[in-house]
């Protein structure tokens, strides 16, 4: 899962509003450190086990993955690196130029909450693992609330922690989590690998060759079948389009707009595979491997819980993972949605907002329904996000050629562009309609939902922008 | 120093995942080990990178 630790260095605040000059621009390297590092977080160790609760095959995980992975770096590639390296503007500048700045803020607050659930996630996440030392009852998969005291108050503990840390401000956290990225990314192929053996010891399976270890893949691992009670059933086609779409919002949402203002080439874009198929491959087939593991020795033991599942195959190392890993993730994650609700009330003191932001997602973090949820959650959070990027794509490729304006909320001195709110708007209400009457499952709505945006915003500012014309 | 250290984190890295692989190659067989491996390449790991690293990105 993307935090943006990185991402909040590359675009560190500087630059803006106004686009990034040439002597700042950042080599090819940069990008692939930056996506490596910011792509394995303490959700991958949720998301990986999610899939097997999911009854995903060993076809539909590996090749799922491969595909859907793919196609999310040909999104940053083709979609999202082009307009930033372009334009060289943040997302929300570009957005406020767009928009107008009473609707970039009801985006900002839109983001802000879904990243106070995130960070709840993630809080979430980290707490498991103290339960490992301080023995209290965890939440099982299909648990919606906070099950035990004990649960509330290391939810509590490590929330208030991270809540603290951000408000005081992120930096030296980010720091510390670039430090940490390395070790925390063979961590997780440590986990791969104690995961692989054990399942060969209690198989008794010998292993010559890779076909020998597929067939160890499909028959023992990952054998499919039925979802556990409360998961959605996960195909071939849902692995795909979740590897595609886990990161949405920022490829074709655009998010990554801030990123690659800094890139020195578009194809820079490519950049984003090192995140993808270290943190969206590797550490979610090795934490599947360790949960797969988990229901072969107890096919009853359905918890998903990072903590227990580390201890076992990597002792203290792995509860440190599980402890760091969530850490440095939600605490930028906190910060920025602090910031996000700060643009509401810009008077407000950043530091109270920080922590009241993560005091919310404190207490999200205590319903484990979102963590035990999180395939959906992350699903829903792209969908919410990503109409705007449909929006910036059109506005920037299309509007001139369909004898629109461009950025015409700056050009109108706007500060509600009603094309780009209609467009966002309109597009969520018709996912939610077919997700809820036409029985598709929210996996599958937000590619409709982007071309749905596309139209909408076109068509909209066609008869939009000849009522009000600009005044520029 | 900044060499040495820097030598010494990396080696801490293959410390860190190379008893993991052993383990699931079969060379070593008592996991109980290959955990305390882990935990002695992570102590040293963040005492010699955390100089290095910390410098260069204030840099």
């Amino acid at each position: 899962m993307a935090t943006e630790q990185e991402s909040q260095q590359v675009s560190g605040g500087e630059f803006e509003r106004e686009p990034v000059p040439q002597h700042a621009w950042m080599g090819f390297k940069n990008f692939i450190g930056m996506y490596a590092g910011e792509h394995c977080a303490g959700t991958e160790l949720m998301l990986g086990p999610l899939f097997v609760a999911a009854g995903a095959s060993a076809f539909d995980l590996v090749v799922g993955l491969l595909l859907g992975n793919a196609l999310a770096v040909l999104s940053w590639m083709f979609v999202c690196a082009p307009i930033g390296t372009r334009c060289r503007l943040t997302l929300y500048y570009q957005l406020e130029k767009i928009c107008g700045r009473r609707l970039v803020t009801m985006y900002n607050l839109a983001n802000g909450l879904m990243f106070c659930f995130l960070a709840g996630a993630m809080v979430t996440v980290s707490a498991t693992a103290l339960g490992v030392w301080f023995k209290f009852p965890m939440p099982a998969l299909d648990d919606m609330y906070p099950n035990s005291v004990g649960w509330v108050l290391a939810v509590a503990v490590v929330g208030l922690l991270i809540s603290i840390v951000a408000a005081f401000g992120y930096k030296t956290v980010s720091k510390f989590a670039n430090i940490a990225s390395p070790w925390m990314v063979l961590v997780f192929l440590a986990f791969g690998f104690v995961g692989l053996r054990q399942f060969i010891t209690a198989t008794g399976v010998e292993i010559h060759s890779a076909g020998d270890l597929w067939s160890l893949a499909k028959t023992h691992m990952w054998k499919g079948g039925d979802a556990l009670p409360g998961q959605v059933k996960f195909t071939f086609w849902h692995v795909t389009f979740f590897g595609w779409f886990c990161n949405m919002a920022m490829h074709i949402g655009m998010s990554d707009l801030s990123v690659f203002r800094f890139a020195k080439k578009s194809w820079y874009g490519v950049a984003s595979a090192s995140g993808m198929y270290v943190g969206h491959f590797m550490a979610w087939i090795a934490a599947a491997c360790l949960y797969a593991y988990q229901l072969h020795l107890d096919p009853m033991d359905t918890k998903v819980l990072p903590g227990p599942l580390a201890f076992r195959a990597a002792g203290l190392t792995g509860l440190l993972c599980v402890i760091i890993a969530g850490w440095t993730t939600a605490n930028p994650t906190i910060y920025r949605a602090g910031l996000a609700f700060q643009a509401l009330t810009p008077k407000s003191s950043r530091f109270k907002v920080t922590l009241a932001t993560g005091a919310l997602a404190t207490v999200a973090g205590m319903f484990p329904a979102i963590a035990m949820k999180l395939l959906d959650f992350v699903a829903l959070y792209g969908l919410i996000l990503m109409p705007m990027g449909a929006v910036i794509f059109v506005d920037f490729w299309l509007m001139h050629k369909l004898g629109l304006q461009s950025s015409y909320a700056e050009k109108s001195g706007k500060h509600f562009n009603l094309a780009a709110g209609v467009a966002w708007i309109v597009t969520l209400v018709i996912a939610f309609l077919l997700v809820k009457y036409a029985g598709i499952q929210i996996y599958f709505v937000s590619l409709p939902g982007w071309f749905v945006a596309a139209i909408l915003y076109i068509v909209v500012s066609k008869f939009y922008q000849q009522k009000i014309r600009p005044a520029a | 120093m900044r060499l040495i250290l820097r030598i010494v984190s990396l080696l801490s890295l293959l410390g860190l995942i190379l008893p993991s692989f052993l383990f699931l190659i079969g060379q070593v067989t008592d996991l109980d080990k290959v955990k305390w491996y882990m935990v002695i390449a992570t102590i040293v790991w963040f005492v010699t990178a955390t100089p290095v690293m910390w410098k260069e990105k204030k840099a």
